[in-house]
């Protein structure tokens, strides 16, 4: 197959969405009773699960004990069935330990670590299908998990990608994009104060077109907040009617 | 926001099967570009046009295999549906997908692209176990009923297919929507249209025969595209252009490389590929991969000149071993559309026993023998037609291909000129009603009149300025005026001011409209021998546009205030003017002027003999300035290393009866140069404002230095006589050619001159944010920058200069950074397509010259006719024979000293020359035969007698054959002594020219070539907008002779005077 075309001359992308369109988000907070907050998300095809546990004593090793703030212990992975060809080493490669990295230097900047000085925070994403965003999706799994574990939060993290094909930035990338050559930037946002938790890209991109690339981004991240939100508020009239508050 | 579904799909990669999913978003407003469009779509660009009987619909398979039909602009709202384009896309690769995008962009085609698949409601998943075409159909079904309700039934909507089942399954589904197979629907809808019918038929045809090949292999396989990808990553095989050598088709084809990258040191030169077999079914120009041979199979190109198509025999000479490969996969087909000659009836039968398919012969001699399978064989024999290539399998040992369109018989010289337009990819259809729309109206009832509004913007020079134009005799496109005068002393001395008034032809033509894009496609005017074909609609480039005298014009116009005395530039002002030509002169009326000879300017004749002496001591005063400026600035660049090159013109002087009495050069006037000088000046400068304005996408022309080893052959030939090239810089080119005279022959230092311009490339335009800053020079010129500003009416890049510049000069004023017009790289493409189309238009004129000096020789009888035998200049040697110039009809050729037989030519005592057994010994600076009677030498620069014949070709052109005659001249060489112009003319300019020389020593240089024979620069001849007497009048007058239907030729008696000379 000679290259897909990414963006077609009438705007249309692959999926049938226009360049700066989002795909269908779709979320749930509390989907485990045994943990401290879960929630699942969905964005397009790629599904993923949050769990936090905590806060709670530090395990492990005490020496990584924080005395004036929360540690924050994050756990990306795949399900072994989240791709097309059988994945065999669902968590533990380099890639996945890096987007853990990724993860816990996302949630630092957003959580009110200071709350729980010497405590320990546990997230763990997994991504249960992957149809590329994997990392804003698991950063909007768990910015919700963290809300449903109902730790305090500077703002929502939303986190989105946005690539750049014929001089116009596309949003919100799916895997056929993100694997069809070119840039692929994801940015995670708290939207109030539009401050940048996390920014990566690790392709070239002439700095002139950056400005619009990042501003796409962040008009999408701004989107996915709004979905979030209301997620939220659903969730807590729903939490509220049950306990007939 | 949207609403969302999912589909499923399977595919599979690397040959794996894979599972994928993905989602497919639907939504209900999908634009449906229709100008009946009720719901109020949101249709951007390009709308289908209301005013057709009907939209038609055409499905996946008809858009895959006919869409060449569906390109005939006659045929109306065409509604492309995605799942056809997707089909386009996936089974017949890029460069027929992208031809179907621009189809589609094409503001000159009435055709849209519906995006079907994400409709709401005109999609409809594929079904499990569906065959994919069945899928496809049903989905432009679905798609042309939706369109149908979507424009509330309004047009009725056919659907065009060329599965016969789906007309019965749907065909009565629903009204309004029609389905018919593609002949039917030809045949109801467009029965004038028999051109696209035809092209239908021999499409059907082609696509039928090819299901029935035979299974002998013919050639090895391509290797899929993954293992070469692989491969040339690794070094494995090399990536290149295929170039098929002209005069030895068969045989020898080069490789050229794309990238210098190449890991392999050794391969700097070209990779040779011997053969059809090696050669593996790539056509010239097609993109390969080629694997190298083991060093022992190298071979070497052969040297030997070859007479027309014959095959060689025998031991070959051959040069030094180069590398040598074989063709391993194709990366990219290169086809274009190609002109062939069917054969007569005698060969049609013995080839087509079995069915109409029939070999014809391209025109084109690189390319192969096309199959191609009609019925119409025997109306067709030895006429040429168009034809594409369709495919070329491994069994099959020619391509196959279909008919598209009957040019006419071969011969004749509609034909002839057609072939060469197709052959270099020129179209130029006459201009539509659409575009002549645009047009601003001029006749006699309702003359164009200034607009209020933009006299007010402009600069108005009407009453302060003389501007007058200098240009050939009988111009009607006057692109450029020229005015000076003095100013009012500044603090450094008395002041000048030199003007250059451009025609202002972007006013008319706006960017985007239909004729900008006919221009930009046509990119250049081209100049045929018999013929002119515009750029622009005659309403803007003779009258609108046109600086004729007397009338008010829009211009653009560079002023610089120069100091009078050492004409260094104080101040350089560029703008839209208001301009009236007082004056329109001719060089001849100009150099008379300037002599001080009686003449008289058909302006003042009217006026009273007072008046009259006044305005002319004006005049002359103004072209004396004129003169005098443009000498300084010849001599600044003289200093800087200008050349001065020589290309081969015919020119033929008339007598009253219109027959040719001699063939003598232009007598080059000194008012050329000095026109070109300004123009060259204004260019400069020009190039100086946009670039400064706009660093990374300003548009410039450049000329890069040449590769010293194409110097070689100068060098060689220069020292046979004694002399030394110094080729190391222009500055030292220019000086060593101006030193190697040769006081007996004159032609020696022209043909030496003809030479270095050979060694040079092209002048080229770039993009200044594609190119490195110090690759900007402009090599010929000796300027740094350069750019093409003067001559907007008949060339694309000088509208594109002129756009900068009007932009460059509002930023000026403060409107903040002016939006750029265009990013680097698509002025990058766009100065590539300006730099193709002249290369195309060059070539095309080239041949149409060498069309019709076959056509002045081809009734004239080689034996008795004292016209076909000449005097030559041989000025290189070859294996078999030598290269000689003829100077009386500029004529350059290949004389051969030894024929097929293998007996060589030998000279008798009195010079005659007579064919011998013997053998042939070849050095550098002669070649000599060897016979039972003697040794016979021919040197470089020996002047001999030739016989012109014409060698016909039922295929091919037809082409001129030399014999050799005479060693000795034909007689006094009497062409060469009018090359020096005679002394008496230049008298007085030379006077003038003291005072001058002795304020610039540099000019003096300068001068001494001024009186030089007949080299006339580059830029000179680029500026010259036509000459008389001149070629056009020759072949016009050939043609009257030589031709009874000249009806369809349609060139009007106005265009007579116009042929232009190829812009450098």
């Amino acid at each position: 197959m000679a290259g897909l075309e990414l963006l077609s001359d009438q705007g249309y992308r692959l999926d049938g969405r226009k360049a700066t369109e989002l795909r269908k988000v779709q979320a749930r907070m509390g989907v485990f009773a045994q943990a401290d907050g879960s929630a699942y998300i969905e964005q397009g095809n790629t599904k993923a699960l949050a769990v936090v546990y905590g806060p709670h004593e530090v395990r492990g090793s005490r020496s990584r004990t924080l005395n004036d703030r929360a540690v924050i212990n994050c756990q990306y992975s795949m399900a072994t069935f989240s791709t097309s060809e059988r994945k065999r080493r669902p968590h533990g490669d380099r890639k996945s330990t890096e987007m853990s990295l990724h993860l816990k230097q996302t949630f630092e900047a957003a959580v009110l670590t200071n709350l729980y000085p010497r405590s320990q925070i546990d997230i763990y994403v997994k991504i249960l299908q992957s149809d590329g965003g994997n990392y804003s999706a698991g950063v909007n799994a768990a910015t919700l998990a963290v809300i449903d574990a109902g730790i305090p939060l500077r703002d929502y993290v939303c986190a989105c990608t946005a690539g750049f094909v014929d001089e116009t930035p596309l949003t919100d990338l799916c895997h056929a994009e993100e694997s069809g050559g070119g840039t692929s930037l994801a940015m995670a946002l708290l939207p109030r104060g539009g401050h940048i938790a996390l920014l990566q890209m690790d392709a070239r991109l002439h700095q002139d077109h950056l400005e619009t690339l990042m501003e796409a981004a962040m008009t999408a991240c701004k989107s996915i907040s709004k979905v979030l939100d209301q997620v939220v508020r659903q969730h807590l009239q729903e939490v509220s009617a049950l306990t007939g508050e | 926001m949207i609403k969302t579904e999912k589909v499923l799909h399977l595919k599979s990669s690397r040959g794996r099967k894979v599972r994928v999913v993905r989602e497919h978003y639907l939504r209900e407003r999908v634009p449906c570009y229709s100008s009946l469009c009720q719901a109020e779509c949101a249709n951007e660009g390009k709308v289908l046009s209301g005013d057709v009987t009907h939209y038609v619909v055409p499905d996946a398979g008809v858009a895959r295999d006919f869409m060449e039909v569906l390109e005939f602009r006659e045929i109306q709202g065409v509604v492309f549906t995605q799942t056809a384009c997707q089909a386009v896309q996936h089974t017949r690769g890029r460069r027929q997908y992208n031809r179907l995008r621009s189809l589609l962009k094409d503001p000159r085609h009435d055709c849209v692209l519906f995006a079907n698949e994400f409709q709401e409601y005109s999609f409809c998943p594929r079904e499990k176990g569906e065959p994919q075409d069945k899928w496809q159909t049903r989905c432009v079904y679905q798609a042309a009923v939706w369109y149908h309700d979507h424009l509330a039934g309004l047009k009725p909507i056919v659907m065009i297919t060329e599965d016969q089942a789906a007309v019965v399954e749907y065909g009565s589904l629903n009204r309004g929507v029609y389905i018919l197979s593609t002949q039917e629907y030809l045949r109801t809808f467009w029965p004038g249209l028999q051109a696209a019918q035809e092209l239908y038929c021999s499409i059907a045809q082609a696509l039928q025969e090819r299901g029935s090949e035979g299974t002998e292999r013919e050639y090895t396989e391509h290797l899929p595209a993954e293992v070469l990808e692989a491969g040339i990553k690794s070094g494995r095989y090399v990536q290149g252009t295929l170039n098929v050598n002209k005069h030895r088709s068969q045989h020898e084809a080069f490789v050229r490389f794309e990238s210098s990258s190449n890991k392999s040191t050794e391969l700097n030169s070209d990779v040779l590929v011997c053969g059809g077999k090696n050669r593996n079914r790539a056509v010239h120009g097609d993109m390969v991969a080629v694997e190298l041979l083991p060093k022992g199979e190298w071979r070497g190109r052969t040297m030997a000149l070859t007479e027309g198509q014959g095959e060689e025999k025998g031991e070959e000479t051959q040069s030094q071993v180069m590398p040598t490969g074989r063709v391993v996969g194709i990366l990219q087909r290169n086809w274009r559309d190609y002109v062939v000659t069917f054969p007569p009836r005698e060969e049609t039968q013995s080839q087509s026993r079995n069915s109409q398919r029939i070999l014809v012969t391209p025109w084109d001699q690189r390319i192969p023998k096309i199959r191609i399978s009609t019925q119409q064989a025997d109306i067709l024999q030895d006429h040429r037609v168009i034809v594409r290539l369709d495919s070329w399998e491994s069994t099959s040992l020619y391509p196959n291909g279909h008919s598209v369109r009957v040019l006419g018989r071969a011969g004749e010289l509609e034909t002839e000129v057609q072939t060469i337009l197709i052959e270099n990819g020129v179209h130029v259809a006459p201009f539509s009603e659409a575009q002549l729309r645009e047009m601003p109206v001029s006749s006699s009832e309702r003359p164009w009149t200034l607009d209020p509004e933009q006299v007010v913007t402009r600069r108005d020079l009407r009453d302060t300025h003389l501007v007058f134009s200098i240009d050939p005799l009988g111009c009607e496109d006057v692109d450029d005026t020229l005015s000076i005068r003095k100013l009012p002393p500044g603090p450094r001395g008395p002041r000048l001011e030199l003007g250059v008034h451009i025609a202002d032809v972007t006013h008319f033509v706006k960017e985007g409209s239909l004729t900008d894009l006919e221009a930009r496609t046509r990119a250049t005017t081209y100049y045929l021998a018999d013929r002119r074909y515009d750029m622009l609609p005659a309403v803007l480039s003779a009258d609108l546009c046109s600086l004729l005298g007397g009338v008010d014009r829009y211009a653009m116009s560079v002023m610089w205030d120069l100091d009078a005395q050492t004409l260094a530039v104080n101040k350089v002002w560029y703008g839209r003017t208001l301009i009236r030509s007082s004056y329109q002169l001719h060089y001849e009326l100009a150099q008379a002027l300037l002599d001080g000879d009686e003449a008289d300017v058909p302006e003042l004749v009217k006026l009273p003999p007072g008046k009259r002496d006044v305005q002319l001591a004006q005049l002359i005063e103004a072209l004396e300035t004129l003169t005098h400026v443009a000498r300084h600035l010849r001599a600044q660049r003289d200093s800087g290393g200008a050349l001065e090159l020589e290309g081969v013109e015919v020119r033929a002087q008339l007598d009253q009866d219109k027959n040719i009495t001699a063939l003598v050069p232009r007598q080059p006037l000194e008012v050329h140069e000095t026109v070109a000088e300004c123009m060259i000046y204004a260019n400069h400068w020009v190039a100086r404002k946009i670039q400064e304005s706009f660093p990374q996408q300003a548009l410039l022309r450049h000329h890069p230095p040449p590769r010293q080893e194409f110097f070689t052959q100068l060098q060689d030939s220069a020292r046979a006589r004694g002399f030394t090239i110094d080729t190391r810089s222009n500055k030292a080119l220019a000086e060593s050619l101006d030193r190697a005279v040769d006081p007996q022959d004159p032609l020696v230092n022209r043909l030496l001159r003809v030479m270095a311009t050979q060694a040079m490339s092209n002048a080229l335009y770039f993009s200044t944010g594609a190119c490195p800053v110090d690759q900007y020079y402009h090599y010929g010129l000796a300027l740094d920058r350069y750019t093409h500003f003067t001559s907007p009416i008949r060339r694309y890049a000088d509208m594109i200069v002129h756009r900068m510049l009007t932009a460059a000069i509002a930023m000026e004023k403060g409107a903040g950074p002016a939006k750029a017009s265009a990013s680097s790289k698509e002025l990058e493409e766009l100065a590539q397509h300006i730099n193709n189309k002249n290369r195309a238009a060059q070539h095309a004129q080239k041949l149409s010259t060498e069309l019709f000096q076959c056509l002045y020789f081809r009734d004239k009888d080689p034996q008795s006719d004292e016209r076909c035998v000449a005097n030559a200049v041989i000025y290189s040697t070859r294996a078999n024979g030598m290269l000689v110039f003829i100077p009386q009809y500029g004529l350059k050729g290949a004389v051969y000293l030894k024929n097929r037989e293998g007996e060589v030519v030998s000279v008798m005592q009195d010079g005659r020359c007579e064919w011998k057994a013997g053998s042939l010994l070849r050095s550098l600076d002669h070649i000599s035969t060897t016979t039972a009677s003697g040794t016979s030498t021919f040197n470089l620069f020996q002047h001999i007698t030739v016989q012109i014949s014409v060698q016909p070709s039922r295929c091919h052109s037809d082409t001129l054959h030399l014999e050799v005659v005479s060693s000795k001249p034909h007689r006094t060489p009497e062409p060469q002594g009018q090359t020096t112009p005679p002394q008496g003319t230049r008298g007085r300019s030379r006077l003038v020219q003291e005072v001058v020389r002795q304020a610039e020593e540099a000019s003096q240089q300068a001068e001494e070539k001024r009186g030089r024979a007949s080299r006339i620069s580059r830029e000179e001849r680029e500026f010259r907008q036509s000459k008389v007497p001149n070629l056009y009048c020759l072949l016009e007058e050939v043609r009257e002779l030589a031709l009874l239907d000249i009806t369809g030729c349609g060139v009007g008696l106005g265009s007579a005077a116009q042929p232009c000379s190829a812009s450098a």
